[in-house]
């Protein structure tokens, strides 16, 4: 294998292991305060995809395109938040994972509706190239990595600096002494789905340009996302991170070496780890409160 | 009187059947009581084990791959085709189950649709000399009629698809009523105090998890046969919730939830797809609202309501059609 591949194999593992970061990203805030399983973030996804490719083709700008989605997601999310997700914060995670499973066709419906079943391209927004000893990268999947650290980083700095991620991060703890202190655990978790939803699009607006935008694209992603977070552990931050990491390398680096194993690899891996370590590579025993 | 009464409810529901036969168009028939084979394993694991799981569809492959292999390359008669689609069934799951019913319920869900997507894939791609690939294994023609009841007539495989959908109905009702199924209930309500008595939680878990899952690789090779082919669209990541989705519009538990589920899913993709092209909708909300509503399902509602018209004063035989 020459280096010209290897490097660009890495680069592309990479970038697409910041998709996976910021798709999964929002289920693992999802389960790590509230303890459900959201997979209607796979929805907001589609929508910031979408709208990507709506607000890029009227206006001209994918960038704006990127921005609305990420906003009309956190919308949806908000909505959905309000209607669904208030009823059903209580009940144990099976009961969730199908209620939002629920959330998630339905939402693929209306999808269907408004943009009809034919796939969509996105225009790359940056076609430039980089050489990076000698191999030439798209300095688009740079941009991605860089925005991947940067949610990261925002993120990190978000839980542990402010006065709201550190009332998050205790109500992970403990939610009953949160509420005691008189904070409005409901608030929080309101915030943080809509953090959630917003991120979750922000994926599908970044990812857009790479892929066809069509109404089954949460669904073929679904999988991945499990595997990500399943690997990293359900709830915790840093192992998303580094699973996605590894997943996306997996994938890049798999599919060099034999192309069906892009797609097996992943979920031999993630057999392997859960063998080893039933609750992933940082996931705690946290049962549901 | 008992064991007529016993029987009354899984009688009727099968007559039901048999008269729809007359008013429904036959390949609808034969979906829906295949589907309802299919989504009795389901219902089984989530309604008496506790264990959700979105990767149905990958024994529903074993079977259905069990049964296309042997029929494209050794032989020509269907039913030894079925039996082999069980047995691929019972090996997988055995082998399987052990790793898989170990884990917490929602890993348990992860775990099997990344089995769905490994099996999807292996027969896609990594095995597309023996499988073709998306083309999938054609072996229509060359089935064998056989005697009695001939399997590659669909007006004949309606009535062995009857026959096997009421036997496996006794079955899965003997088995609630058994020491076993109380055990399987107690394991999902509190694990500890059924291992306090002296079970060993982890085989109840394995037995019902091979049952469950056998039961749906003998409904993909129905698939098989009935169908003609196989493909790896059977597995495809798309359809991995379905049976998930029957289960619950059904009602998770009940005896007939799958029955029910499987009518009026099959029904709405049939008719509402024709009528507004995305049914999708309409069974996505349908979902929540069934979930939001207490999860009782469509036949969970009903039962209560039926029984008070049929039995006096309400009072329910305990053993009709309330399961």
């Amino acid at each position: 294998m020459n280096t010209q591949l290897l490097i660009s194999g890495i680069i592309f593992g990479l970038s697409l292991g910041g998709i996976f970061f910021l798709m999964s990203i929002g289920l693992s805030l999802c389960f790590g305060l509230m303890r459900i399983i959201s997979l209607d973030q796979l929805l907001y996804y589609s929508v910031g995809a979408y709208l990507t490719y709506t607000i890029g083709l009227l206006v001209g700008d994918v960038w704006l395109g990127v921005i609305g989605g990420v906003v009309v997601a956190a919308i949806v999310s908000l909505l959905v938040e309000r209607v669904v997700f208030r009823r059903i914060y209580e009940r144990d995670l099976p009961f969730t994972m199908i209620t939002s499973f629920g959330v998630l066709v339905g939402g693929v419906g209306v999808i269907k509706y408004f943009w009809g079943l034919i796939p969509r391209p996105v225009p790359v927004p940056i076609a430039a190239q980089v050489d990076i000893i000698g191999t030439d990268i798209p300095v688009y999947r740079l941009v991605i990595i860089g925005v991947a650290v940067l949610v990261y980083l925002g993120i990190w700095l978000f839980l542990n600096r402010t006065i709201i991620g550190k009332a998050i991060r205790a109500g992970t703890e403990d939610c009953e002494h949160v509420e005691g202190l008189g904070i409005n655990v409901y608030r929080l978790f309101t915030i943080t789905f809509i953090i959630a939803g917003g991120l979750s699009g922000l994926a599908g607006g970044l990812y857009a340009p790479l892929i066809m935008v069509d109404p089954q694209m949460g669904l073929e992603v679904l999988a991945f996302i499990f595997m990500v977070v399943i690997i990293g552990g359900l709830g915790s931050i840093k192992g998303t991170l580094i699973s996605s990491l590894l997943v996306g390398q997996v994938v890049s680096l798999g599919s060099l070496i034999y192309a069906p194993l892009a797609q097996m690899a992943p979920f031999a891996v993630m057999l392997l780890i859960l063998l080893v370590k039933p609750t992933g590579l940082f996931g705690s025993a946290l049962q549901k409160r | 009187m008992n064991i007529l009464r016993w029987w009354w409810g899984l009688l009727l529901a099968f007559a039901l059947v048999a008269i729809g036969r007359a008013f429904l168009p036959l390949p609808f028939a034969n979906e829906v009581l295949i589907f309802s084979i299919y989504t009795m394993g389901c219902n089984y694991l989530l309604g008496r084990v506790g264990f959700i799981s979105f990767g149905q569809p990958a024994y529903l492959a074993t079977g259905a791959y069990g049964a296309g292999f042997y029929l494209f390359y050794f032989g020509n008669n269907p039913y030894l085709g079925l039996l082999m689609g069980i047995a691929a069934g019972i090996v997988v799951s055995l082998i399987i189950g052990p790793l898989f019913v170990r884990l917490r319920g929602d890993y348990f869900a992860l775990v099997n649709l990344a089995l769905a997507v490994i099996i999807f894939y292996l027969m896609q791609k990594v095995l597309a000399d023996i499988t073709h690939g998306d083309n999938g294994l054609w072996y229509l023609t060359s089935l064998t009629s056989t005697p009695i009841l001939d399997l590659t007539r669909p007006d004949q495989f309606f009535i062995f698809a009857f026959l096997v959908a009421f036997a496996l109905w006794a079955f899965y009702k003997y088995l609630d009523d058994s020491i076993f199924g109380a055990l399987c209930l107690a394991t999902k309500i509190n694990e500890d105090k059924v291992k306090f008595l002296g079970y060993s939680s982890f085989s109840i878990r394995l037995f019902a998890f091979v049952i469950a899952n056998t039961t749906t690789a003998l409904a993909g090779a129905m698939y098989a046969v009935y169908l003609g082919f196989v493909s790896p669209a059977i597995t495809g990541p798309d359809r991995a919730a379905d049976p998930v989705v029957v289960t619950i519009l059904g009602g998770v538990g009940t005896l007939y939830g799958p029955l029910v589920g499987s009518v009026v899913y099959t029904g709405m993709k049939d008719v509402l797809s024709k009528i507004i092209g995305n049914w999708e909708l309409v069974i996505g909300f349908l979902l929540v609202f069934i979930m939001l509503a207490g999860e009782k399902g469509i036949w969970g509602s009903l039962a209560p309501l039926l029984q008070k018209l049929f039995t006096r004063d309400g009072k329910a035989p305990d053993r009709g059609g309330s399961r």
